[in-house]
């Protein structure tokens, strides 16, 4: 499915979704829901494909393989918090909107903690060690 | 991929529109309501299958 699909089919959902918000909005906005997890599924073959010459390339430069899967994982966190925000955001819900990329956000420094103990570690090395203790 | 579901869900959408006019027209409203949440759900049930596989896909990419 290329670009030009993808257009096409927002267009058309997005003026189907319009003529159905006098009469009954949640169906309005059922169909941008839709919409946009077709054009998400048909993009997401892309994304495989990188990520694994992504992460050939990252094994080639020794860099330990447990920082990839964090990246992936950050990756795919904001890949949903991102598409959750922005759906309640246009049902007219904002503190809940506000309320998922703020719980986003605490996931993800979860998830990428052992990275900033990973960097201190090579900041302290870097220092010659009087910082350590 | 399932672009006729957007096409299927806009259909429900205006039958839903027509037959509830139709209804409170004719004096009955409470099943004007009984059909406009019927086909609320109907619709609501094809998205949740879609928003499964796009959630289980993402899953599986990004090992979450």
């Amino acid at each position: 499915m290329n670009i030009v699909s993808i257009c096409a089919l927002a267009i058309v959902s997005s003026v189907l979704s319009i003529a159905l918000k006098r009469h009954n909005q949640e169906l309005s906005i059922l169909i941008s829901i839709g919409a946009a997890i077709i054009i998400l599924l048909s993009v997401i073959e892309y994304i495989l494909s990188s990520i694994d010459s992504v992460s050939s390339i990252l094994a080639k430069a020794n860099i330990n393989s447990a920082y990839v899967t964090i990246l992936l994982k950050v990756m795919g966190i904001c890949f949903l918090t991102e598409f959750t925000c922005d759906y309640t955001k246009e049902a007219g819900l904002v503190a809940l909107s506000g309320n998922i990329a703020l719980a986003g956000k605490i996931i993800i420094l979860i998830t990428s903690l052992p990275m900033f103990s990973e960097v201190l570690n090579i900041v302290v090395k870097l220092s010659g060690g009087e910082l350590s203790d | 991929m399932e672009v006729d579901m957007i096409f299927k869900i806009a259909a429900i959408g205006i039958i839903v529109a027509i037959l509830n006019q139709l209804l409170i027209r004719s004096g009955r409203e409470e099943q004007a309501l009984l059909t406009t949440i019927a086909g609320l759900i109907v619709a609501l049930m094809m998205i949740i299958t879609q928003i499964s596989d796009l959630f289980s896909t993402i899953k599986t990419t990004f090992g979450l």
